[in-house]
């Protein structure tokens, strides 16, 4: 009885304090350094603040560089797979323009028509001096976190808080700001609550994340159920949004709100963050 | 020539589970596949760091082991120090059934891969809700725990594959 509780011991201490060939250090030794380093970045000080920062941009820099070659070929398929969409659209496209010749009338109107719709997608893209362009370094997936990371921080004037917006749509909200990144709280993230306004009615509740692809609406007034394809908006009742910025259209399952999101958070590349005056 | 080969390709070998370590750590390669199959992900992380703290201790240092879980928190964004902890509990387990076993089978590896991943998971539960603000969702990482170990015996394959293609002929 007592060798084999020696046996126990023996091989539990040797397991936490041996150095193999390669071993460099002990895994007892390495387990005490990450409960220091744990307790230190858990209790808030500004010396710890500031490690975690650069350490923070030195790995985002460095994970963005690892990963440029898997978002090359990524980038690539996605580019023949869009050429060959365009090849099939292209052939249905002829066909529309033979029967749109026929038409001359149709195919004047189509054009004015075009041509406006360009001039509205143009002046999309006409950002106010208070907004800043970011790129999406890094968009890893985790089970329990659904954030980005983009290559704007502090230094370009981002702040904690700050809304982000992918075209003129809301898609979350700046947590953690660097020195050269800044982390972004997508709207599907389980931390996420925002206070929205659903369609005409004005009605209010809180968009919270799940996890999922779509957040889900709660807090809405008692036996009021919304239907389906109402647009959702910021209500701006905490001050951060602003009012009235488009969030996506409700969906509605199983008796359960939800919105389907106009930005899709798994497709961003390039965002807009909100600077506050 | 052949030696100096030899032995390049050896050092070369002993590399591939470090650098695979350390590329998980860094990179956007997810194993998590919600756009397949919405609860599969799985760990590979674990897999790699158990099969190899079991199998052969000199691949794999535990410094390797600390520093690929600090760059895995700063990249999800998790506070510094908890990966490192749940990696080196895996580490710990491997090492302790290294210690006190003498024959090796792909059951005896499954079965104690269990509960290296259960004390790994009640570590990094411990610490998030009694030391974080982060909300947790458990069945997800419940799923994620339940597809690393289906997924453990196909890696167990692969890395002895590798061992045996990659090694062979190391200890003549």
């Amino acid at each position: 009885m007592s060798s084999s509780r020696d046996d126990f011991s023996i091989a539990i201490r040797s397991a936490l304090l041996q150095k193999g060939t390669r071993q460099k250090f002990s895994i007892f030794f390495l387990i005490c350094l990450s409960i220091l380093i744990f307790f230190l970045d858990s209790f808030p000080n500004k010396a710890m603040d500031i490690s975690r920062s650069i350490i923070n941009d030195l790995i985002y820099r460095i994970s963005s560089v690892a990963t440029s070659p898997m978002r090359f070929v990524d980038y690539s398929s996605k580019r023949v797979i869009y050429h060959f969409e365009i090849y099939d659209e292209n052939k249905v496209l002829k066909e529309e323009l033979k029967k749109l010749r026929s038409k001359e009338l149709r195919v004047e109107y189509l054009q004015a028509q075009n041509k406006n719709f360009k001039e509205i997608i143009g002046s999309e893209f006409a950002y106010s001096s208070n907004n800043i362009l970011g790129k999406v370094l890094l968009d890893k997936e985790s089970p329990y976190l659904k954030s980005v990371i983009i290559n704007k921080g502090s230094q370009s004037g981002i702040k904690k808080g700050m809304p982000v917006k992918d075209r003129d749509f809301l898609v979350g909200r700046i947590v953690e700001t660097n020195f050269l990144s800044s982390r972004v709280l997508l709207l599907n993230d389980l931390n996420s609550r925002i206070p929205v306004t659903i369609g005409k009615s004005g009605v209010q509740a809180i968009l919270t994340g799940k996890g999922k692809s779509k957040p889900e609406l709660e807090y809405l007034p008692e036996a009021y159920l919304p239907e389906n394809d109402l647009i959702v908006f910021t209500s701006g009742i905490d001050g951060i949004f602003k009012e009235g910025v488009a969030i996506g259209t409700t969906v509605i399952d199983e008796n359960i709100a939800s919105v389907k999101l106009y930005s899709d958070p798994n497709q961003l590349n390039i965002i807009n963050v909100e600077l506050k005056d | 020539m052949a030696i100096i080969f030899k032995n390049f390709k050896l050092k070369l070998a002993s590399l591939g589970p470090i650098i695979l370590l350390y590329f998980l750590s860094f990179s956007e390669l997810d194993t998590q596949f919600s756009n397949v199959f919405e609860i599969l992900s799985f760990n590979l992380q674990l897999i790699i760091i158990y099969y190899w703290m079991l199998r052969d201790q000199t691949i794999l240092g535990n410094g390797h082991v600390f520093f690929a879980g600090i760059i895995n928190d700063v990249v999800m964004g998790l506070p510094l120090g908890i990966s490192p902890l749940t990696y080196l509990t895996v580490s710990f387990v491997a090492l302790y059934v290294r210690n006190v076993t003498v024959n090796i089978s792909l059951m005896t590896d499954w079965f104690t891969f269990l509960i290296a991943l259960f004390f790994s998971n009640l570590l990094f539960l411990i610490l998030i809700n009694n030391f974080t603000d982060l909300p947790l969702s458990y069945s997800d990482i419940f799923y994620n725990s339940f597809f690393t170990m289906i997924f453990y015996p196909g890696f167990w394959l692969i890395f002895n594959l590798y061992k045996s293609i990659m090694f062979r002929g190391a200890n003549v």
